[in-house]
């Protein structure tokens, strides 16, 4: 017998040894599965409460992912959804795994996204681009499924783990909270100092042990969600946490910041929306379609 | 994918853009409106400022990944060379990380007239940059 719980988090009676009991079910959307995203997948997937995944992954797994990637040298060339799908298999045979093998921002593939995600319970987002964090939290929201989040800073000096229900903060009021902004790619001006010289970027990665110490506080906090979804409160929702001293950035290592982070009330990406309500698609596009030639004279 | 193809960005367009548009351009003389115009993926903002002495044409292009990337702002009269512009004229007005709130891009809390307000002003800076050889702004850290 399966029945809905709240956010849409699935039941069914498993027959056990001392009787019938109520275990939950979940059918969970991952987006990445890079070095950050699949050790996430592997623990999180390891709980048998877990018995479906789509997995939204695009990337081919590379020579240069191998120092800090759960796949064997071997497997470079292929894709990484069909790597993670050979490595659940080998672990969890009972579960349905789907991959979307597209961008998560491809518009070719939003139907079938949405179609992923009003279909599972839970989201994990394991993306490293601002857009695609932004596109997950409104398709989470959308369809009003609890959602976690997890980053590794660059060099591996400590990462965040945030976890997102409906009607709470969104990631934009998260993100305005914590001051980011987005990273752009922006036409450089002259270096006057040097004008011959061309300087690449420098990037520090992190190591594959910092990366899976985030990764497990992000499952752990993904199955706390998994299992009370309605009353979850790990005192944060966001958590900071600091894996070196870095002087002007972080006093110790191992120190973790927890932030209770509240919806805006005038946030852009998440507030009611005001104005008239576009109930299809055709009236949206006509509202635009007159709102741009409206303002085309002004 | 985005602003002018998914039904969250044209919400996006139709909720918070295109009325604080109307309110900017309620009242002000026609020709200092702001005009939109459809480039593709792209939505094009064009109006002229005038800050101080002199009036400058701008775009504003909102890319399809707008707001979550910020508004891409050029000054389409010509200018001198000086601090903040980058190639094709464009203003460098967001700096990753800043500790000034102005200076860093946050989708949750700015729209596409927060940047034509931050164009304005780095156009006054600019005119005093022009008389003085010094930026009136401290740098964004």
């Amino acid at each position: 017998m399966v029945r809905g719980g709240r956010y849409g988090l699935r039941t069914k009676f498993l027959l056990h040894p001392f009787g019938w009991r109520l275990e939950r079910m979940a059918h969970l959307l991952q987006v990445g599965a890079g070095s950050g995203g699949m050790p996430v997948l592997d623990m999180v997937c390891r709980d048998p409460r877990v018995t479906a995944l789509t997995l939204i992954e695009p990337d081919v797994y590379k020579p240069h992912n191998v120092a800090r990637h759960l796949f064997a040298p071997q497997g470079v060339g292929s894709g990484k959804s069909a790597l993670a799908e050979a490595w659940l298999r080998e672990r969890r045979p009972d579960l349905q795994f789907r991959s979307l093998n597209c961008d998560l921002l491809d518009s070719d593939c939003q139907e079938e996204i949405n179609r992923a995600a009003a279909g599972a319970d839970l989201g994990i987002c394991a993306a490293d681009n601002e857009p695609a964090k932004y596109h997950f939290d409104a398709l989470m929201r959308r369809w009003r499924k609890p959602w976690t989040l997890g980053e590794v800073l660059s060099g591996g000096i400590g990462g965040f783990v945030h976890w997102f229900v409906p009607d709470g903060p969104c990631y934009g009021c998260v993100a305005s909270f914590l001051q980011r902004a987005v990273e752009i790619e922006k036409p450089k001006a002259p270096d006057y100092s040097q004008p011959q010289s061309s300087l690449p970027e420098t990037t520090v990665p992190a190591s594959r042990a910092a990366i899976e110490a985030i990764a497990s506080l992000h499952a752990l906090v993904t199955l706390g969600l998994l299992d009370n979804p309605g009353d979850f409160s790990p005192g944060f929702t966001s958590m900071l946490f600091t894996l070196e001293r870095v002087p002007d950035v972080f006093d110790e290592p191992f120190h973790p910041y927890r932030f209770r982070i509240p919806r805006a009330a005038e946030c852009l990406i998440c507030r009611p929306g005001r104005g008239p309500e576009y109930a299809s698609p055709e009236e949206l596009d006509v509202a635009l379609d007159q709102a741009l030639a409206r303002l085309g004279n002004a | 994918m985005g602003l002018l193809d998914s039904e969250a960005g044209k919400r996006r367009l139709l909720t918070v853009e295109i009325p604080v548009i109307e309110r900017y351009n309620e009242g002000r003389d026609p020709n200092y409106r702001i005009r939109l115009s459809r480039a593709g993926t792209t939505l094009v903002l064009r109006y002229q400022l005038k800050p101080c002495h002199n009036v400058y044409q701008l775009e504003t292009r909102l890319v399809s990944s707008y707001p979550t990337v910020p508004p891409e702002i050029r000054v389409l009269s010509p200018l001198k060379h000086c601090p903040h512009l980058l190639e094709g004229q464009t203003l460098c007005l967001w700096r990753q990380g800043s500790t000034r709130i102005t200076s860093r891009w946050d989708p949750a809390r700015f729209s596409c007239v927060f940047a034509v307000q931050a164009a304005w002003r780095w156009l006054a800076c600019y005119e005093i940059w022009h008389d003085t050889g010094e930026w009136p702004l401290p740098e964004a850290k």
